[in-house]
């Protein structure tokens, strides 16, 4: 079994794609010919280039925070019932 | 009224005065959408009745005295952006029936302008391709020759002048490539102008909505409509930070383009006659060409490759029958996912994902994906130095004429296409693909590169060029 059909059996595997005999033998000679067609790639030298992982420049777009005043019995409002400083559970049934 | 002959202010002025109905006019428009696509296969789905209605709702608004800046304008949306209206089928068998509970952004702001959805138009596997080769409806069928392909089925739509727009989606060149092989304008805007919210995207970081039209003007008529922030896509708070759009009108005087010889040997033989004619043209319309290199074009395209396929693994996992896509009978759960991805997917996005998911693995991860990430920011650097020297850079669409309708392509020489298109995805800047001239009865279409947010630039130059080159009209009749 070469690299790239071992490779291709285990990531046929992992994404659970449902191929047949045919195509699983037709992937293998295709993902072979794509490794090696990434070669130059790999000969790009890097040793200082830092990875990216955006095509442009992001910036925080969270919501801003609104605040407003609460407070306990507001919090509790959507809480289970609770009783003698317990909340009220439904019963385990056996 | 003939629309390839006006522009799409115009349109929607006459629409607005009350000169011409938007049912009308919409009438008319579908009855040419049912002929033509008789021969080109350009729709998944033409919206006939719905698109009446809406053209109803728009006339009553004019009654009432509203001006909309895109009223009655045909627009076709490719069908991986979502419309509530009409079912979204994702170049995917198992979504001919799925009905999108939400409508996309910048369709939704095209429908608040007054455009009408006339129809979804066709596409690749999944949205995986730049032909509609892999469609599971077959390919679109360029309006120049029958047997070749159409590149995008939204561009062939403008080319034939059935609609005024067509609403695209372009990761690795789809948009680019089909205005290129169809003689008509593409622009993809700079990453972050259009909310993606309600594209079906198979890589995240290069999916970008874009528009095709017959005009510069036109192509920014409607950035300028479906540009800008929306909260429910955060990589449009670029658009927080700055006016949203083309920018003020631009003076084209003296711009420098950059002219990257050596990319195009690249070129299928027969082709780089038609850039180095552009360039003389070009020149002698006023514009400063200067020579300049990106040697790192192939290695882009494979870094392309590596990060758009370990991202199709990844976001291609939520089609698994439980949570989208139709569910196939099966004896356990292990057999019910492989059984339901292998029937959603088609071939072209099996092999992508199947890739993807091995360059992910142990192994091929720290090789192959973290030196793409590196070589994706060299290449962004690349372009930002070159555009130092520059205002716009020049580079060809396709590498080769449209493919042949009826032979399947081989999967790497398909990707190899995307040469040209592909690492400018990689940079986030807008490019516009304008034709550059004709080789035989074909269009070839050119790329201008620009800053990021320079949309109005390229669109002017390319509005005046299309005057002094005087190749248009390009439309079919």
């Amino acid at each position: 079994m070469t690299d790239a059909e071992h490779g291709l059996d285990k990531a046929i595997r992992a994404i659970k794609i449902g191929v047949d005999v045919s195509e699983q033998e037709a992937l293998d000679r295709e993902l072979d010919r794509f490794m090696k067609w990434l070669k130059p790639m790999l000969a790009v030298d890097t040793a200082e280039t830092k990875q990216v992982l955006v095509s442009h420049g992001v910036v925080n777009v969270l919501r801003e925070d609104c605040a407003r005043q609460g407070g306990l019995a507001e919090l509790q409002e959507a809480a289970p019932d609770f009783a003698g400083g317990f909340y009220l559970v439904p019963p385990i049934i056996e | 009224m003939e629309l390839r002959k006006i522009s799409i202010r115009q349109a929607a002025e006459t629409v607005n005065s009350g000169e011409v109905t938007a049912e009308g006019l919409i009438e008319k428009t579908l009855e040419s959408c049912s002929i033509l696509n008789e021969g080109l296969n350009i729709f998944t789905q033409i919206a006939g009745i719905d698109a009446l209605e809406q053209a109803k709702a728009i006339d009553r608004k004019i009654e009432k005295g509203e001006k909309l800046p895109l009223a009655g304008v045909p627009v076709t949306v490719k069908d991986d952006l979502c419309y509530g209206v009409l079912p979204t089928g994702f170049g995917s068998p198992a979504f001919k029936e799925f009905f999108s509970p939400y409508t996309a952004t910048a369709v939704e702001r095209l429908m608040d302008a007054g455009a009408i959805v006339v129809g979804k138009t066709n596409l690749d596997d999944m949205s995986m391709g730049s032909t509609t080769a892999s469609s599971p409806d077959g390919p679109t069928i360029n309006p120049w020759d029958p047997e070749r392909t159409a590149g995008s089925a939204g561009a062939a739509a403008v080319a034939t002048g059935i609609c005024m727009l067509a609403l695209e989606s372009d990761s690795g060149g789809a948009l680019r490539q089909g205005a290129s092989h169809c003689g008509v304008i593409g622009l993809r805007p700079t990453a972050g102008q259009v909310s993606r919210y309600g594209l079906n995207t198979f890589c995240s970081s290069f999916g970008q909505v874009g528009v095709t039209a017959i005009s510069g003007e036109n192509v920014i008529t409607a950035l300028e409509v479906i540009a800008g922030f929306d909260e429910r896509d955060a990589s449009t708070a670029v658009c927080k930070e700055r006016a949203a759009g083309a920018g003020t009108a631009v003076d084209t005087e003296g711009l420098r383009i950059g002219y990257p010889a050596a990319a195009f040997d690249h070129l299928e033989p027969g082709l780089r006659e038609v850039f180095e004619q552009a360039r003389e043209q070009y020149s002698a319309a006023g514009f400063e060409c200067i020579d300049l290199e990106l040697p790192l074009l192939p290695e882009a395209l494979q870094a392309y490759y590596v990060i758009s396929l370990a991202e199709s693994s990844s976001n291609h996992s939520r089609f698994d029958g439980i949570r989208f896509g139709a569910v196939e009978e099966a004896g356990d759960l292990e057999e019910l996912y492989s059984k339901s991805r292998g029937s959603i997917l088609g071939r072209e996005a099996r092999r992508r994902s199947i890739f993807g998911t091995h360059l992910l693995s142990q192994g091929s991860y720290d090789l192959y994906y973290r030196q793409a990430l590196r070589v994706w920011n060299l290449v962004r650097r690349e372009f930002a130095a070159a555009l130092g020297q520059c205002d716009l850079l020049m580079l060809p669409a396709a590498k080769t004429l449209p493919g042949r309708a009826a032979a399947e392509a081989d999967f790497l020489d398909a990707w190899t296409e995307d040469l040209f298109c592909a690492p400018v995805s990689l940079t986030g800047l807008p490019s516009l693909c304008l034709p550059a001239g004709q080789a035989g009865k074909f269009p070839v279409g050119l790329q201008l590169i620009g800053r990021p947010f320079s949309e109005g630039i390229m669109a002017a130059v390319c509005d005046r060029m299309i005057r002094e080159i005087e190749l248009f009209p390009y439309g079919i009749s």
